[in-house]
């Protein structure tokens, strides 16, 4: 009996030590990976900017070879600022491009507004249905604002809609955009030029998505940038600065870049049908395409490009409130399961290139597991603390190393904001950077790989909702309307 | 478990270490930048109104009137000028170039078109561009065979805003450039010289190879040169489709009637691409005789080329439109679908719609008899609509008889 317990006692001492030891290894190889991403986005940043400064956009405004683009805007629930967000699309600066609104049986009076403020007309549009979708119930067009179509259809999920506007838009390429985003003016022209400069290889290009809480908007435009005022956003704001600078830039160097955001992507319809378009089953229908592009063009061993450009801008609102982040991060995480569950093949599989053999692995190792590994790590230090095995000074230095790590990574983010595209350009929103970069560590950083881990067990569930997302209304910052109500979003 | 500690600690010195460089780093980045922007400004303010007197006529020199300069000083003159040479045209943008001449900048730029870096090379192509100076001309085309992609365009660029005739043939040699973003910006630039361009194109069109082709072409219909046609319309017969598709595409941007025969022959094309840019062709060059094989294009297997010749034929004014009507009584179902979205577009319907309200009865018939056809070609939503929502009720009460199935006769 007590060489029992005696082998018990051992047995969780010995899995404690060789846990933490694996916990250091593997922060260590984690960090390397960020290092190297960043190393490698530092350089393409540098080159990006040099390159930009001799920009193209005037002559690819003004050349009759620019592809034409349609704008897909699904909708649903949005009777408060789909009239403003299209007559912001409405004035982006481009050549020709067309707008599809595809309202997904919308329960509020988001249909009715749009054919009050521009005066719509039901057509008897003639288009071709190359993916199956719900029933559309009507085409709308305005014959004042000819490059405006509003597609009326029964609920189907985000997904569906923009299989509707695939098939109802007249242009190559289409560009998905949020009912709730603002889309600066030269967005269009800036994420086309890739498509320009490789018509042949190119798939899909994203742009950067920037917060817009804080920022003062008129008339569906930004014309103040700034910090939001409470903390939750604004660690959000360095969040998206380290995931876009220093994230997606070295994946797209690496050309493994795997998430295009669904608030602004510019894709080829072609190889969009050719895939099938948007699947309905994921929570992530962006990641999914995006992964779901890669495994096919590599099986078809296509030469193809999917790159990320850090300068088309898309501003969108993100959660104030921890609720509301935990919904839309358990959101985000379970569609990355759901994707790596129906591509698990392509893991590890040299047949998918940098693809298989890097970036899903990363995805894998470090996004997946990562927050387990995180949150096991802390109750290790608990279990090693009453085993009595807790050595307090490495425990001590190692979290210290952990954070000022972090630290060194925001802030590098941060730098190659203000070596580059300087949005936040004031120097109280420096010090404020700076400092946000380095709370964020402290308690933000933990707090989402708790909720990530909360996302495996609801994957694991089968669990899946959208939740409400409670907007502010990002509107309001300079029209000085009420707050919209929070609405619900798509169910999947 | 001593060693690794040692090691943290060491590990945590260095990343304080790298952090304060980052942090003064920042800083230090900000704040030189926005002294130097200041300084900038400062300057700008005090030398921009003695550099617009200059532009707008007084005195014959720049250099005399700003005195002395230092290289900041140098560089924001060279900034203001270049700045306003943007949107300035005649004499004042003359005068803008002479002063670059006269103060070294073309000078300057012309040698650092040399820099081993190559976004220096790139920069100084795009200042000489807008400098304009003709002076640049032979180290532009030099640079024309620069291994950067960007600094080739940069280079183009300049070329064709000095729009000389020696900048010509470089230009039409890089169409071939690997890069089709340059070709396409060459091809830009090319259509924007206008006659003269073309002209030589045309006559150097069998030399290149065919990816330049396809550019080419596109840069004869955009300068619409009619000189061109002749070749153009031999092109229509040439081996490779995208060239005879392109070649119809440019037949009518140029828009000379006289092309009408030989675009109706590419009407039938066994490719659809081609087939599609010449209903579009057609449409453009609005002839009576395109007519008839437009409205039968209607029933082309191909989507695109439906809709073309449909766009085609509303572009072609009441002759079209009556095609298009006649169109809906067609028994290909697209053909019918085709034209009631571009009759729905060109405001036929509505026109239609208005008349049941009339007080002539004859002209009612005929709004019937049209409205008919529509219900017939299976496409009602327009109609349905107009049924619920009419201003008069007397439109609503017509149309919803209209729409019920007993009265549809096809």
């Amino acid at each position: 009996m007590t060489l029992l317990a005696i082998d018990w006692h051992y047995l969780l001492l010995r899995s404690v030590v060789t846990f933490n030891e694996f916990v250091i290894y593997y922060f260590l190889t984690l960090n390397t990976v960020y290092l190297i991403l960043f190393i490698i986005s530092l350089f393409e940043v540098v080159r990006f900017v040099r390159r930009t400064f001799f920009s193209d956009y005037q002559q690819i405004l003004k050349s009759e070879m620019t592809w034409p683009i349609s704008i897909l805007v699904p909708a649903f629930n949005e009777e408060r600022g789909i009239v403003d967000t299209l007559r912001s699309l409405l004035q982006l600066n481009y050549g020709e491009f067309e707008i599809v609104v595809i309202n997904d049986g919308s329960t509020d009076g988001t249909l009715e507004q749009l054919i009050k403020a521009f005066d719509l007309r039901k057509t008897d549009r003639v288009y071709r249905r190359t993916l199956p979708t719900a029933k559309v119930r009507g085409i709308y067009a305005s014959l004042e604002v000819t490059n405006l179509i509003v597609v009326d259809k029964e609920k189907g999920g985000k997904s569906d809609a923009l299989n509707t506007g695939i098939n109802i838009s007249r242009y190559p390429l289409f560009c998905s955009v949020d009912a709730d985003s603002v889309i600066e003016e030269n967005a269009l022209l800036r994420v086309v030029k890739p498509f320009m400069e490789h018509p042949e290889e190119m798939v899909a290009v994203g742009g950067i998505v920037r917060i817009i809480n804080g920022c003062e908007v008129r008339d569906g435009r930004v014309i103040r940038i700034g910090l939001p005022r409470r903390a939750l956003p604004v660690f959000q704001v360095v969040e998206y600065l380290r995931a876009f600078l220093s994230g997606r830039i070295g994946w797209s160097v690496m050309r493994s870049l795997l998430i295009i955001s669904g608030a602004f992507g510019l894709y080829k319809k072609s190889d969009v049908v050719a895939v099938g378009g948007y699947d309905s089953f994921t929570d992530t229908e962006d990641l999914e395409l995006v992964v779901k592009l890669h495994e096919h063009l590599k099986r078809q061993k296509t030469r193809y490009r999917i790159v990320f450009v850090p300068d088309p801008v898309c501003w969108t609102e993100v959660p104030e409130k921890f609720k509301t982040l935990l919904m839309q991060r358990n959101r985000w995480h379970r569609g990355m399961l759901q994707s790596f569950r129906r591509h698990w093949r392509m893991l590890f599989n040299p047949r998918y290139g940098v693809i298989g053999t890097l970036a899903l692995p990363y995805f894998l190792l470090f996004e997946m597991l990562g927050p387990f590994v995180e949150v096991l790590g802390y109750l290790s230090v608990i279990a090693a603390y009453f085993l009595g095995i807790l050595n307090r000074e490495f425990f001590l230095l190692f979290m210290l190393v952990a954070i000022f790590y972090g630290v060194f990574l925001s802030i590098a983010a941060v730098l190659l904001e203000e070596i580059s595209f300087r949005r936040y350009p004031g120097w109280e929103d420096l010090a404020r950077l700076i400092w946000y970069s380095i709370w964020e560590n402290i308690g933000f950083r933990q707090l989402l790989a708790l909720f990530k881990v909360k996302a495996f067990f609801d994957f694991i569930g089968r669990r899946r909702r959208w939740g409400e997302m409670g907007h502010k209304g990002f509107r309001d910052e300079g029209s000085g309307r009420p707050p919209t109500t929070p609405k619900r979003q798509q169910a999947a | 478990m001593q060693t690794t500690s040692e090691l943290l600690a060491q590990a945590l010195w260095g990343l304080g270490g790298v952090l304060a460089f980052l942090f003064v780093f920042l800083i230090s980045n900000k704040a030189i930048r926005e002294l130097r922007e200041r300084r900038a400004a400062a300057l700008r303010r005090e030398l921009e109104p003695k550099i617009l007197a200059y532009v707008n006529g007084q005195g014959n020199h720049l250099g005399p009137i700003l005195g002395p300069l230092g290289h900041f000083e140098s560089s924001v003159v060279e900034e203001i000028l270049l700045d306003n040479a943007r949107f300035l045209k005649g004499a004042a943008r003359s005068r803008i170039t002479s002063a670059c001449e006269d103060l070294g900048f073309v000078r300057a730029r012309i040698s650092q078109l040399r820099h081993p870096r190559w976004w220096k090379r790139a920069e100084a192509a795009e200042k000489l561009a807008t400098m304009k100076s003709p002076k640049a001309a032979p180290e532009l085309i030099a640079l024309m065979r620069d291994e950067m992609p960007d600094v080739r365009m940069r280079a183009a660029r300049a070329l064709g805003q000095l729009d000389t005739r020696t900048s010509i043939k470089p230009l039409i040699d890089a169409l071939q450039d690997p890069s089709r973003w340059s070709s396409l910006r060459i091809a830009d630039i090319l259509a924007g010289m206008g006659p003269s361009a073309a002209d030589e194109l045309s006559e150097s069109f069998n030399t290149l190879p065919i990816k330049a082709r396809v550019a080419a072409v596109d840069c004869l219909g955009r300068a619409k040169s009619v000189r061109a046609g002749g070749l153009l319309l031999r092109l229509l017969s040439d081996p490779d489709r995208d060239i005879r598709a392109r070649a119809a595409h440019s037949l009518g941007l140029i828009g000379d009637p006289n092309f009408t025969p030989d675009l109706l022959k590419a009407l039938k094309d066994p490719e659809w691409p081609v087939r599609a840019m010449t209903a579009k062709a057609l449409g453009k060059l609005a002839r009576p005789e395109a007519v008839r094989p437009l409205a039968e294009a209607l029933r082309d297997k191909e989507w695109w080329v439906r809709i073309n010749a449909a766009e085609g034929l509303k572009s072609m004014g009441e002759e079209g439109l009556a095609a298009l009507i006649d169109a809906l009584s067609s028994e290909d179902r697209y053909a019918r679908h085709a034209a009631v979205a571009t009759l729905e577009g060109a405001g036929v319907l509505d026109r239609f719609v208005e008349q049941l309200a009339s007080a002539d009865e004859k002209e009612r018939e005929t709004a019937l008899l049209f409205i008919r056809k529509i219900i017939a070609a299976e496409r009602t939503d327009s109609l349905t609509q107009s049924a619920s929502r009419h201003a008069q009720e007397k439109v609503r009460e017509l149309l919803s008889r209209a729409l019920k199935p007993s009265e549809v006769k096809p």
